[in-house]
């Protein structure tokens, strides 16, 4: 589904990702962890479409399609989603009516009918209910004012409006108390089908008790440098980030 | 801070002879156009008119050097070979009638002259007056004749002088002791010919003790092939527990040139909630000023301004407080693209008796392009000592980071930015009480913006 190979980006002159390699196949959840600054986000952001970043190699294929050539937007009709780290307010526009123009757009890049007023407001309740987000927070402006777990609530409520192919959730599990995580993961298992996949950057173990991934990765200076089942997450959460580090260096010696 | 009172103005240089001889020769050309003025309806008007011409032989347009002009040079858009003659408009009914809203009672006025016939005012209830300003000076409308320029007969605006000297009509409305005005009156400007024309209409609103009324103005250009300068003057009382809704919309085309003065006298207990959309004309300059004479009285400045191409937008505002314990609250937000220019110097003034006077102002303007021009310029003069004040201002480009947000949620990137620039529109328009002319004006926006 999912297809990055030797990926090599920088921003401002100064290289971020350095050769990284990544697939992804339907059904499938991946974990990736590592360092603060190690590029998490950066991979993240440059799958999304983000133009900041300049990328000088490798290649990003999405379902087949290269994803290097499209928009932004048009990543996300393709399906698909980040749930960012730090999520964006948007003062003056609603969470409703960010979405319904999101799905008409998404809608009529598939060649799909517009969404039925009623059928729109049939789903909200339903997705509202999953992820427990109260609907005077969809009311308001898109973040405005949030609290951090509630912009959180509010990133994966909109994956589960947007049912995209593929979900990155960005630290989504960072700032969430302890239900507020149970609920997160919770709906984002409901979500899980045998089509659609998803990467999820954490830098806790806890994360993936909820959501059980097929496989951890270790993002370490702009490379993954070591993947593994989810005891590799346990083995990081016991033994830190030092030895991988070590084992790294030796290998670059 | 030792004024006792504060002084607006800072001390004019006393022009030469020179410069009062050529001040009258443009100042006798345009009066020996201008036909009929309001001076020849009533004896008062006419002393009005002949104190005005004095004042502006001394004054005369802005140069280059005038302060409150710094940003908007008035003489490169009203030169001597504008005509202040009136001739003859060649508008049909078929043509404005999309302008009319069958809701509110609809004045027409076309180049600053009341247009009965096209106007209606079958919803008009017989206690409000609403007529031509020559009209009722004539018949000795002591409103009228009382009033006619006692909002400004202190003013040193040399625009707002030239009017007064030039005036041959406009509207007049009186609202009587606690009528609240149950319908919106619209008056609906149109410009239109083909000679370069000066145009000063010049209306007169009265808002008598515990009366209501909302008054929209909306302004058009129809079939103008030819740059015109319209200097128009506004009088506003607002007496007492009065309370005043004045909606604009200025939608003229690129030859347009619109100088709008506003004179807004706010009487005790009572309330001001003036809004002007401005979203096109080749150059508009707006000079609302508020004197709230009257305790506990609150007054509310929204504007919005969407500039584009070789625009030009100055938005030039003055509230007084003259009293204490009163309240003002100014926002004006800009939208500028293209080579256009947009510009804010909005001052609030607080005399020393004014005690727990609450004034703010801010500013916000996005601009779109590397040639787009925002020059801002809030001013605060302070002489009580017990009074809350602020003001703010800020100018940037639309948020990039909600803008990469948008487009991963599937939104293109046009669309995006429509939908931020609305966003930031609505703040203004928000302020419309009136349901059908904010969804008239937020439909206007969101055109104007694509
Ligand atoms: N726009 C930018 N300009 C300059 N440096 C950047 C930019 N974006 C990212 N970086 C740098 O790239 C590196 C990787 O950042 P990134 O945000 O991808 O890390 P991360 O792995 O997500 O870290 P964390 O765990 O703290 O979220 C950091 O050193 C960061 O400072
Ligand atoms: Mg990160």
């Amino acid at each position: 589904m999912l297809e990055i190979k030797d990926l090599k980006v920088s921003v401002e002159g100064k290289q971020i990702l350095k050769g990284l390699n990544l697939t992804v196949n339907k059904g499938e959840v991946h974990a990736i962890m590592g360092p603060n600054g190690s590029g998490k986000s950066t991979l993240a952001s440059v799958i999304a479409g983000k133009e900041d970043y300049t990328v000088d190699g490798g290649s990003i294929t999405f379902n087949g399609k290269d994803m290097l050539e499209l928009s932004a937007d048009e990543r996300a009709k393709e399906g698909m989603f980040l749930a960012f780290q730090y999520p964006v307010e948007i003062p003056g526009v609603s969470t409703i009516n960010f979405l319904k123009t999101a799905i008409a757009e998404i809608r009529q890049y598939r060649g799909l009918p517009p969404m039925e007023a009623k059928d729109f407001l049939k789903t909200m309740r339903e997705k509202q209910k999953l992820v427990e987000i109260e609907a005077n927070l969809t009311g308001r402006s898109v973040n405005e004012g949030f609290s951090g777990g509630e912009k959180k609530r509010n990133e994966i409520f909109q994956m589960a409006m947007l049912e995209p192919s593929m979900a990155i959730l960005d630290e989504t599990d960072s700032g969430l108390d302890i239900d507020a995580l149970r609920i997160v993961a919770t709906g984002v298992n409901k979500l899980r089908t045998k089509d659609n996949a998803f990467v999820v950057i954490t830098h806790y173990q806890r994360l993936l008790e909820y959501i059980v991934p097929d496989f951890v990765h270790v993002l370490y200076k702009g490379r993954i440098v070591k993947s593994g089942t989810r005891e590799l997450a346990l083995e990081l959460e016991g033994k830190g980030y030092d030895w991988i580090k070590k084992e790294f260096s030796e290998i670059e010696a | 801070m030792e004024l006792a009172t504060a002084k607006t103005n800072s001390t004019r240089r006393v022009p030469t002879q020179a410069e009062i001889d050529k001040n009258t020769t443009i100042l006798n050309k345009w009066l020996g156009e201008a036909e009929t003025r309001l001076g020849s309806a009533n004896p008062f008007a006419k002393d009005t008119q002949l104190v005005a011409e004095e004042h502006f032989a001394h004054v005369g347009l802005p140069d280059r050097k005038a302060e409150d002009y710094k940003y908007t040079h008035i003489r490169t858009y009203l030169q001597e070979d504008y005509t202040a003659k009136a001739f003859a408009a060649n508008i049909l009914p078929s043509e404005i009638e999309s302008l009319l809203n069958d809701d509110f009672i609809s004045i027409v006025v076309v180049n600053g002259k009341y247009v009965t016939e096209y106007s209606r005012l079958n919803k008009l209830p017989q206690q409000v007056t609403v007529q031509s300003l020559y009209k009722a000076l004539q018949q000795g409308n002591e409103v009228a004749i009382k009033n006619f320029n006692r909002a400004l007969h202190k003013s040193k605006n040399p625009l707002a002088m030239l009017n007064t000297a030039l005036a041959g009509d406009g509207i007049f409305i009186n609202v009587p002791e606690t009528f609240l005005c149950p319908v919106p009156i619209h008056i609906v400007n149109i410009c239109t010919g083909d000679t370069k024309a000066l145009h000063n209409p010049r209306s007169l609103v009265y808002l008598h003790e515990n009366a209501e009324l909302t008054l929209i103005e909306s302004y058009h250009s129809i079939k103008q092939t030819e740059k015109n300068f319209t200097n128009s003057v506004t009088e506003f009382y607002i007496e007492d527990n009065a309370s005043l809704e004045n909606y604009i919309l200025q939608d003229e085309d690129a030859l347009s040139q619109r100088n709008d003065v506003r004179q807004f006298i706010v009487n005790r207990d009572s309330r001001l909630n003036s809004v002007i959309i401005s979203l096109d004309g080749g150059m508009v300059r707006n000079d609302p000023t508020v004197l709230i004479e009257g305790e506990n009285s609150e007054a509310h400045l929204n504007g919005l301004f969407i500039v584009k191409e070789n625009g030009h937008i100055d938005n030039h505002t003055m509230v007084e407080h003259r009293v204490p314990n009163c309240f003002s609250n100014e926002l004006y937000k800009g939208v500028i693209s293209d080579n256009a220019e947009g510009v804010f110097n909005g001052k609030i003034l607080v005399y020393r008796d004014a005690q727990k006077t609450n004034a703010y102002q801010s500013n916000k303007n996005i601009l779109l392009g590397d040639k787009a021009v925002i020059n801002t310029k809030p001013q605060l003069e302070i002489y009580a000592d017990d009074v809350r004040c602020t003001h703010g201002t800020s100018t940037g480009m639309l948020n990039e980071e909600a803008l990469f947000y948008m487009r991963s949620r599937g939104l293109n990137e046009k669309l995006a930015k429509n939908i931020l620039l609305q966003a930031f529109a609505k703040e203004v328009s928000n302020t419309i009480k009136n349901e059908a002319f904010r969804a008239f004006i937020e439909q206007k926006i969101e055109e104007n913006i694509q």
